[in-house]
Order: structure tokens, then C-alpha cells, then sequence
């Protein structure tokens, strides 16, 4: 295989790239997590098909799709235009934020396992935001108390990291030592308040797509709508924060600067996703692990883990929706029964 | 066992000295700390009879302490406060001891029975007994406790498997996805069967209101078990701490006081379950206060749980009365309040103790 | 029917204008109404007024208290939810709708089951959010009552509501009922001679619940000539009830307790609350003052049926005491 040297002009693609040229402006692009993207893509097109058509009431790919462009009897109509869709929407848009706050905090931690929910930044959030609806201290809306909830979190767990560093498994049973506090914090409020208070704070607790607030839901895509863009564009930056600070800063990066948004990024996106959803936290694991698979373990996979945090998600729901219809099992409970066996294979799987 | 050590050729020696003298002071400190311990004990025994949620004030209580004091004051201390603090002390108790014991055989000063899934699986297996239509409260006790074994084994198996050996918190990992797991598929019984929802809820949050004496009596037999096999168990595991060859050296059999330690350990926190619900981070804080106090021996630890967890599970439960009378708070949550935080000192502190 | 006839006539619309349209499907109601010369009925909700008309012929109830005041004026809703902690409805008015559809739990509706039975009324709870009312108000008109379930007589505002939506004839039937109710109440009230003290609480698998003395059972013993005992327990913020601690008994006790379990087990209630030291020791309760009920009946129902079944109970623990 003849490669260029790094002195020569690049001549051809390296392999298992793509590579524009266009006058003096070019494009690399690594082919895999393109690939994985492109697979991801179609496999959520396919769920989210598969999400409009089942319920209570199943129905057939061409109903559901004209349905959700208002065409057919208006039951379907009303189904799909205004349970299902949004539903699907909240998914993803939840799921592809859970995801990508994860794979941001495992590139950042260095720390494959240093997803959100584990170190306790989820327990933060949903601290607070059942605060909010509980009624207790301030009462600010959920998505903005979800966000102090994690930030204070996502303080505690880095600043306890302090002597330990964030790239072994110390950090996290730190951080599971946070989310333990935070999680008696809401049992003590839930123990606190009438039963009608707990119940609507109920869905805070578990993890449901059922109750979804259409503010904090339009929040939360303000949120991915400045977060995606910023995290691709950091894309280049999060890949040498897998260097040593000084080769990363050889290489170019204002590695703090860098460091300090990718933070910032993962613990606004896991706020808004929580104020939607509840902790889900299992999605900011198998999402990010999924797009890595795919995507040959090659860069940071950030678009890849977006997708396939959403199919995740979206198809935990489904599952949730339809398996003890008409009673639904909440996504928090489909992930964390699916998720946890999955955790528990990757640390028993992977070597030292 | 060497935890984790980022350069162990320059500080091993140090830390070889400071096992060294802590050892001695251990040793020296028994003596002197037991009585603080049970004074401790004593005292939060104390405190759990004098303070409830009734109209009976501390010094009435204290009246009816010194054999005055009105009928129904002596009622309330005698009848209804007492049964409940021995149930707290024995619970404390289980708890500190399966803790340590588990600690033990993990080598792993993480290994907490809560933390672990131990307690999920009890939980978890008295939400499906329901389900099934089970009742009979004396039933409970079995029910929990084999799920808690299964538990223990599933964890123990882990420790067991790829690497997780040499690094113990990796192993708290492992428990804590086994914990969701099994907490998740208690929520989903939950949800599958609402009528017993109420009684399983129970199940979930851990208390000790309103249990009654009958139901530590169905668990004395299995706490006797307990209690003999633990005497049985204090020479050989402390030889396997300092190594299985020794241990078998010794005339140990090591892979069988491994068996047995963890069916003590079973034993003890099914029942403690099955009393008062899942309580989390007891078995983690009072081993750990014990050790710091007088090291690392088997035998010295377990001694001191015992009035270490009666302190720790009974002054949660006075703050749990006390806060918001006259309703109460769930005993889970104080003690993980209390828990958590040594929890992340032991993580933050620079290299793990060593068991 | 009319409303959802309407609603056919709106599938057309863009998302956005589903506010503005729930004001256009009234006015089109109000239209065809008059056309149809059946005078449409205006109901007072939480939500603002109602207008409801003709006859609804597929309703659906989410609150107990709406389907006890469907059944009690001969419409057999097509769905309904759970009772508080149970698979069906509450054992009190099971045998009268066998075949009635379970669409969820007091806790959460599923909308896609809703939508299935094609409803032309939604009697919702009280308290129903705004978000979840204006999605269903989009299936059927859909009645919110305002009246809290926390007072003593607030049942019968929330019942009455519910029997104005659906129409006069369940109207009349309530107040013939509801009237019934209240000379049931007062015939109890004058046999008592000299008034009896009386307490509500509830079995917990962790210990008793001292239920609140401002809800619907409590209201109806209150009426039938009991002096409430420990309503007091239960604070102002945790209005339906708290647990009760068993240095506390002595703030229940009274000349009958009722004893509420959410499963059949009450008479295993009674004997275990019996058996207490603590109870022993209270002044005036004895054995024979316990008087085991259902609490699917008694702190979870609520509307006529469930007053009627309710002051039956009571009457049988006068004639047994």
C-alpha cells in the first residue's frame, strides 16, 4: 500500500476515507463512521415507520404514513398525527441527546463508562426537576431546575475526581456514590409530598415518554438544535483530548477550551433530555457503544451516537408501548432491563 | 491483596510501614475502642427509646426508664419503642456483618451487600413470591434470603470471572447494573400486578415501621445459623486473608469457607430484608469505620459491626422519626445519606485499603 | 352523533390550529344543535363551559366517581380505569359492568385505547392537566369537574357535572338518588340518639393510614351522626392520608373504626388489628367496635352508587353492633 508522507501534498485518499477536492478547499472524511451513520439512519427511518404503525390499534405502513400527513379517518388521524408522532419525536430527539452527552462525557473522561446517568449527573436532574413539580423551594420549570440539578452534579463528581482522575473505574463508583445521594434526595421529597403530587412526579422517577411537557420537549430541541453542531464541530478537538494534553496542544487544540465545551455540552443536553424523559440514563451507554461497533472503533462517532441513541430509545419505547398493552411499561424500566445486562457484559467482558 | 497502586516500587514501602503499625494500633485499639462502640450503642438505644412519633416525651420516657412513670407511657417505651429498636439492632447487626463478611470474601473493601444487588435480589424475590400469590409473612424470611443468595452468587461469580479480582471497584460496577436490573424488574412486577403494589412497595423502600416482633422470631433460626457458622468461619477466613496458599497451608479449605461465607452472607441480609426492607450502605460505612478503627483483622472488624451497625442503623431511624413528625421518613434513605459519602472517601482515598 | 360527527368534519385541519378548532367544533355543535331543534346543554367545567348535546351514546369514564354516576343512570360506559391498586374496577360496581374495558390506571390513561372505542364523551378527573384536556378534547367533548374530591360534599358537585353531560334524564336520576342518599343519611343520623364517634383508616402492609376527615366516606359518616376522630392527623398538605404511627393510636380511637384494605382481606385485617397490644390498650374501641370494609368502596370510590353501597355498610355495622 503506497500512504503519502505527511510532508507530501495529499495525493489520493488514505484508505478508509473519503476525500473531496475542490480547488484549494478539500475534504477527508473517515469512512466508517460515515457508514455507521448511514446504517443508523435507516435503521431509525425503518423504527420510527415501525413506531407510527403498532399500538393499541395496528396499522399498515401506508395508513400510518398518510396519516401522519393527515390523510385517512380521523381516529387514525388523531393516533398518529397526536399520540404517536410526538412520542416518536420526543424519543428521538431524548435518545439522541441522552446519547451524545454520553459519548461527549466518555471522549472527555476518557472513560468508556463515565456516561451521565452513571455518574449521577441524571440523579442531579431529576433531584430538581421533581423539586419543581412537587412544588418545593423555587419554583422554576422543570427543564431549568433539571439543568442546576446537573450542573451541581457534574461539579460534585469532577470535583471529588480531583486526586482520583476521571479515566478509571474510581471516578465512576464516585459518581455512583453522588447519584446514590441525589436519588435519597427524591425519595425523601417524594416521601414528603400527597400522593397526587408524587404521582405527577411519578414519570420523573422511572423514566416515561407517557407525560412529556411540550415546553420542556420544545427546550430540549433548542438545546440539540445548537448542541449537535457545536459537538460535529468540536469533532477534530474531541479526538486528540484521547492524547496527552501537551500532544493535543502540539496538535493545535485549546485543549481547556475544548474540555470546558464538551462539558458544558453533555450536561445541558442530559438536563433538557431529563426534563423530557426522566433518567434514562442506560441510553448514554449503549447508544455511544453501538455507534463505536459500527463505526470500527475509528474517531469519536458523535453523529453515529446520536442515531443510534435514538433508535434505542425509539424502539425501547415501542417495546414498552405494546408488550402489557393497554398498560405500558415506562422506557426507563424497557432500558434499564435491557441496558444493565449490557453493562454488566462490557465489565466482565473487557480485560484490564 | 494489592488494590491499586500507580507506582508500587516507590510507595510500597511506606505502605508496607503503615500496615505495620496500624496493625499495632489495631491491636492496642480493641481494647479501647469496644467500650466507646457499645457506649455508642447504648446510647443510641437509648435515643431510639426515648424519642418517637407519639405525645411520650424524652423525659417521661426517661420516667418510665427509671420504673415510674404512667401506664401509658410505660406502654409506649416498653410495647412499642423497645420491640422496634431490638429489630433495628439486630438489622443493624446482620447488615454490619454481612458487609464485612462479604468485604472478605470479595477481598474488596467495596463489596456492599446493597450496593452489590444482594438486597435487590431479596426484594426481587419477594415481589415475584407475590405475584405468585404468596402471603404468609413467615414465608418472607426463605423467600429473601434465597434471593439474596442468588444475588450474592451472581455478584460472586463476577468477582470470579475476568479481572474483576484484581480490581475492586470494577466489581461495584458490576453490582450496581445488577442492582438496576433487579430493581427495574421489581418495578415492572410492580406494574404488572397492581394489587400488590402496596405490599410491594414496601419491598422497595425500607423501613422499620410497623414491623412486629413475630417477624424477627420467624428469622431467629436463620440469624442462629448465622451466628454459629460465623464462629465457624473467624479462624479460617482470617488465615485466607493473609493468602489462600497460607490458608490452605493452615489446613483451610479455602474454596469451601468461601461457600459458606457467602451463604452466611445470604443468611444475614435475606433476613435483614426480609425485617426492614432494603437499607443500603450499612454494610459499607460500619465495616469501614471499623477497620479504620482497629485494622484490618476478620475477627476485630466483625466484633466491632456489631455495636458499629446498631449505632448506625439506629440513629438513622430516631433522625427518621424525628424529622417530620409525627409521619416518618424511609429508613433507605437516611442510611444512604449517611453512606454515600464514605463510600467516596473510600474511592478517593489514594490507594484502597487493603483486606 | 353530532360532536363526533364534527370532529370528522375537522380532520383536515394543520396542528397549529387545534386550539382555534376546539372553539370552531363547539360553535358547530352549538349550530347543529339548533338545526336538530335539541336544545344543546352548557356544562360548567374546570375548563370553561361545555357545550354538550343529545344523548351520548359511547362514553368514557377516568375517574371512579364518573363511572359510578354513568352506571346509576343506565349508561354503560365502554371503558374505564382501574381502581386505586387494583386489576378492575372496583368490586362494588363489577357485577353491573362485566364487560367494560380497562384504558389504564388512576395514575395514567392510554389516549391509543381512548381513541379506539371511538368515545363521544370523556368524563376525565378532577385536576385532568391542561395539555392532556386539549388532546382529548379533540376525540370528545371532554368534562374536567372543578370541584375538589378533597371537601365532604365535593363529590356530589363533580357528580352532578358528570350527570349533566350526560344528559337530562341522568340528571334527574341523580338528584332522585342523591336525595335518597341524603334521607338514608339523616334516617342514620336520627336513630343515633346520643352521636357516636367514629374513625376512618386504612390498612398498609407497613402499618395503618389515618385517612383525611374531607373526603367522600368521611363526609358520608359525618352525615349518617358520627363525631369524626382523627381527621386532624392527616395535614393540610397531604390531603388524602398519612401513616400512623402506632404511639398514635390513641388519636383514633373511637366507638367503631372502619377498617379499610384494598383486597378482600379485611376480616384478617380486623383479627391482626385486634391482636395489637396497642390497640388493646385503647380507651374506647374494642374488638366489636372494628368494622372491616372495602377500600375500593371506601377510599378510593366515590358518586351515588358508592354512597348508597357505603350507608348499607354503615347500616349493617349499626344493626351488628
Amino acid at each position: 500500500m503506497s500512504r503519502p508522507s505527511p510532508l507530501d501534498p495529499l495525493r489520493s485518499a488514505p484508505t478508509g476515507t473519503l476525500w473531496w477536492r475542490h480547488g484549494k478547499l478539500s475534504l477527508l472524511l473517515l469512512r466508517a463512521p460515515l457508514l455507521a451513520a448511514g446504517i443508523l439512519l435507516l435503521a431509525l427511518l425503518m423504527a420510527s415507520v415501525a413506531s407510527l404503525m403498532l399500538g393499541s390499534a395496528g396499522l399498515g405502513p401506508w395508513d400510518a404514513f398518510k396519516a401522519a400527513f393527515g390523510h385517512g379517518e380521523f381516529a387514525t388521524v388523531f393516533v398518529v398525527q397526536e399520540l404517536r408522532l410526538p412520542r416518536l419525536l420526543a424519543g428521538i430527539a431524548t435518545g439522541a441527546a441522552f446519547s451524545l452527552a454520553g459519548c461527549l462525557m466518555q471522549t472527555l473522561a476518557g472513560n468508556r463508562l463515565a456516561t451521565p446517568g452513571i455518574i449521577g449527573i441524571d440523579n442531579g436532574a431529576t433531584a430538581f426537576a421533581v423539586a419543581s413539580v412537587v412544588g418545593m423551594g423555587i419554583s422554576l420549570a422543570p427543564p431549568v431546575m433539571a439543568l442546576s440539578g446537573a450542573v451541581i452534579a457534574t461539579a460534585l463528581a469532577f470535583g471529588l475526581s480531583g486526586g482520583i482522575g476521571t479515566r478509571g473505574y474510581r471516578f465512576l463508583v464516585a459518581g455512583i456514590g453522588v447519584g446514590a445521594l441525589f436519588g435519597a434526595g427524591t425519595q425523601l421529597m417524594l416521601a414528603r409530598v400527597s400522593i397526587d403530587a408524587a404521582n405527577s412526579a411519578y414519570p420523573w422517577t422511572v423514566g416515561s415518554l407517557n407525560a412529556r411537557d411540550a415546553d420542556s420537549l420544545t427546550w430540549l430541541g433548542l438545546a440539540l438544535l445548537i448542541g449537535v453542531p457545536i459537538a460535529l464541530w468540536l469533532g477534530r478537538g474531541l479526538n486528540t483530548l484521547r492524547f496527552t494534553d501537551r500532544v493535543a496542544t502540539g496538535l493545535g487544540q485549546p485543549v481547556s477550551r475544548v474540555r470546558l465545551i464538551t462539558l458544558w455540552l453533555s450536561v445541558v443536553l442530559t438536563a433538557a433530555a431529563v426534563a423530557v424523559a426522566g433518567p434514562v440514563g442506560m441510553v448514554a451507554l449503549v447508544g455511544p457503544e453501538i455507534a463505536r461497533y459500527l463505526s470500527r472503533h475509528k474517531g469519536v462517532p458523535l453523529l453515529a451516537s446520536a442515531l443510534a441513541g435514538a433508535l434505542v430509545m425509539v424502539l425501547a419505547d415501542l417495546a414498552g408501548r405494546t408488550l402489557l398493552s393497554p398498560q405500558e411499561i415506562p422506557v426507563g424500566i424497557v432500558m434499564a432491563v435491557v441496558g444493565s445486562p449490557y453493562l454488566l457484559w462490557i465489565l466482565l467482558r473487557s480485560p484490564r | 491483596m494489592q488494590a491499586e497502586e500507580t507506582s508500587p516500587q516507590v510507595r510500597r514501602p511506606r505502605a508496607h510501614a503503615a500496615r505495620m503499625t496500624h496493625k499495632v494500633s489495631g491491636r492496642l485499639a480493641l481494647r479501647q475502642v469496644m467500650p466507646l462502640a457499645c457506649l455508642s450503642a447504648l446510647l443510641t438505644c437509648l435515643a431510639s427509646l426515648l424519642w418517637g412519633a407519639g405525645d411520650v416525651g424524652p423525659w417521661q420516657a426517661l420516667q418510665v426508664l427509671a420504673g415510674q412513670g404512667s401506664d401509658q407511657a410505660r406502654f409506649v417505651v416498653l410495647e412499642l419503642r423497645a420491640p422496634r429498636t431490638l429489630i433495628g439492632m439486630v438489622v443493624g447487626m446482620m447488615l454490619a456483618c454481612g458487609g464485612a463478611l462479604m468485604q472478605v470474601v470479595a477481598r474488596n473493601p467495596l463489596a456492599e451487600p446493597g450496593l452489590l444487588g444482594v438486597s435487590a435480589g431479596a426484594s426481587f424475590a419477594v415481589a415475584v413470591a407475590l405475584l405468585l400469590g404468596m402471603e404468609a409473612t413467615g414465608m418472607h424470611v426463605m423467600v429473601a434470603q434465597s434471593g439474596a443468595l442468588l444475588g450474592c452468587l451472581f455478584v460472586m461469580s463476577t468477582v470470579r470471572m475476568s479481572g474483576a479480582r484484581q480490581d475492586p471497584v470494577r466489581l461495584v460496577l458490576a453490582g450496581a447494573a445488577l442492582s438496576s436490573l433487579l430493581v427495574a424488574l421489581t418495578s415492572l412486577a410492580l406494574l404488572i400486578d397492581q394489587r400488590a403494589a402496596d405490599e410491594i412497595r414496601f419491598w422497595v423502600i425500607g423501613s422499620l415501621a410497623g414491623r412486629s416482633l413475630e417477624a424477627l422470631y420467624s428469622s431467629l433460626p436463620s440469624i442462629l445459623l448465622a451466628v454459629l457458622l460465623t464462629l465457624w468461619l473467624a479462624r479460617p477466613l482470617s488465615a485466607m486473608v493473609l493468602g489462600e496458599q497460607v490458608a490452605s497451608g493452615l489446613g483451610h479449605h479455602p474454596k469451601r469457607v468461601r461457600k459458606v461465607a457467602i451463604l452466611v452472607v445470604a443468611l444475614l441480609v435475606g433476613a435483614a430484608t426480609a425485617l426492614a426492607g432494603p437499607v443500603a450502605f450499612v454494610g459499607l460505612a460500619v465495616p469501614y469505620v471499623a477497620r479504620a478503627l482497629c485494622g484490618a483483622d476478620v475477627r476485630r472488624t466483625l466484633w466491632l459491626c456489631l455495636p458499629l451497625g446498631v449505632t448506625m442503623l439506629l440513629s438513622a431511624d430516631v433522625v427518621s422519626r424525628l424529622v417530620v413528625p409525627p409521619s416518618e421518613l424511609p429508613l433507605g434513605v437516611l442510611t444512604t445519606l449517611m453512606g454515600a459519602p464514605v463510600l467516596i472517601a473510600v474511592v478517593r482515598a489514594r490507594r484502597l485499603p487493603t483486606l | 352523533m353530532t360532536v363526533s360527527s364534527t370532529a370528522f368534519t375537522a380532520r383536515g385541519m394543520t396542528r397549529p390550529a387545534w386550539l382555534k378548532q376546539g372553539l370552531m367544533a363547539t360553535l358547530a355543535v352549538a349550530l347543529m344543535g339548533a338545526s336538530l331543534s335539541a336544545e344543546a346543554r352548557s356544562v360548567e367545567t374546570a375548563y370553561g363551559e361545555l357545550d354538550i348535546e343529545g344523548t351520548p351514546q359511547r362514553v368514557v369514564t377516568l375517574y371512579e366517581g364518573a363511572l359510578d354516576v354513568a352506571v346509576a343512570s343506565q349508561v354503560t360506559p365502554l371503558g374505564t380505569v382501574t381502581t386505586r391498586g387494583g386489576d378492575g374496577v372496583a368490586s362494588y360496581i363489577q357485577s353491573q359492568v362485566p364487560d367494560i374495558k380497562i384504558i389504564g390506571t388512576p395514575r395514567e390513561f392510554n389516549l391509543e385505547a381512548i381513541v379506539a372505542l371511538k368515545p363521544d364523551l370523556i368524563l376525565a378527573p378532577p385536576g385532568l392537566d391542561k395539555t392532556q384536556y386539549q388532546l382529548m378534547s379533540r376525540l370528545a367533548p371532554t368534562v374536567v369537574p372543578s370541584a375538589s374530591a378533597l371537601s365532604q360534599q365535593g363529590w356530589k358537585e363533580q357528580s352532578r357535572v358528570y350527570a349533566e353531560a350526560l344528559g337530562e334524564t341522568a340528571e334527574a336520576e341523580l338528584e332522585t338518588r342523591l336525595a335518597a342518599i341524603d334521607a338514608h343519611a339523616a334516617r342514620l343520623k336520627a336513630e343515633m340518639t346520643t352521636p357516636e364517634t367514629a374513625s376512618l383508616v386504612r390498612r398498609m402492609p407497613g402499618g395503618l393510614m389515618a385517612m383525611s376527615d374531607q373526603l367522600f366516606a368521611t363526609g358520608l359518616m359525618a352525615a349518617s351522626g358520627y363525631e369524626l376522630v382523627g381527621g386532624d392527623l392527616v395535614k393540610p398538605g397531604r390531603p388524602h392520608s398519612d401513616p400512623l404511627s402506632d404511639e398514635n393510636m390513641a388519636r383514633i380511637d373511637a366507638q367503631t373504626i372502619f377498617l379499610a384494605t384494598m383486597d378482600d382481606s379485611s376480616d384478617a385485617a380486623v383479627d391482626a388489628l385486634a391482636a395489637e397490644p396497642a390497640f388493646q390498650r385503647l380507651e374506647t374501641a374494642d374488638r366489636d367496635s372494628l368494622v372491616g370494609v372495602n377500600g375500593q368502596l371506601w377510599t378510593s370510590a366515590s358518586g351515588p352508587l358508592a354512597a348508597e353501597a357505603l350507608l348499607k355498610d354503615i347500616d349493617r355495622a349499626r344493626d351488628d353492633g
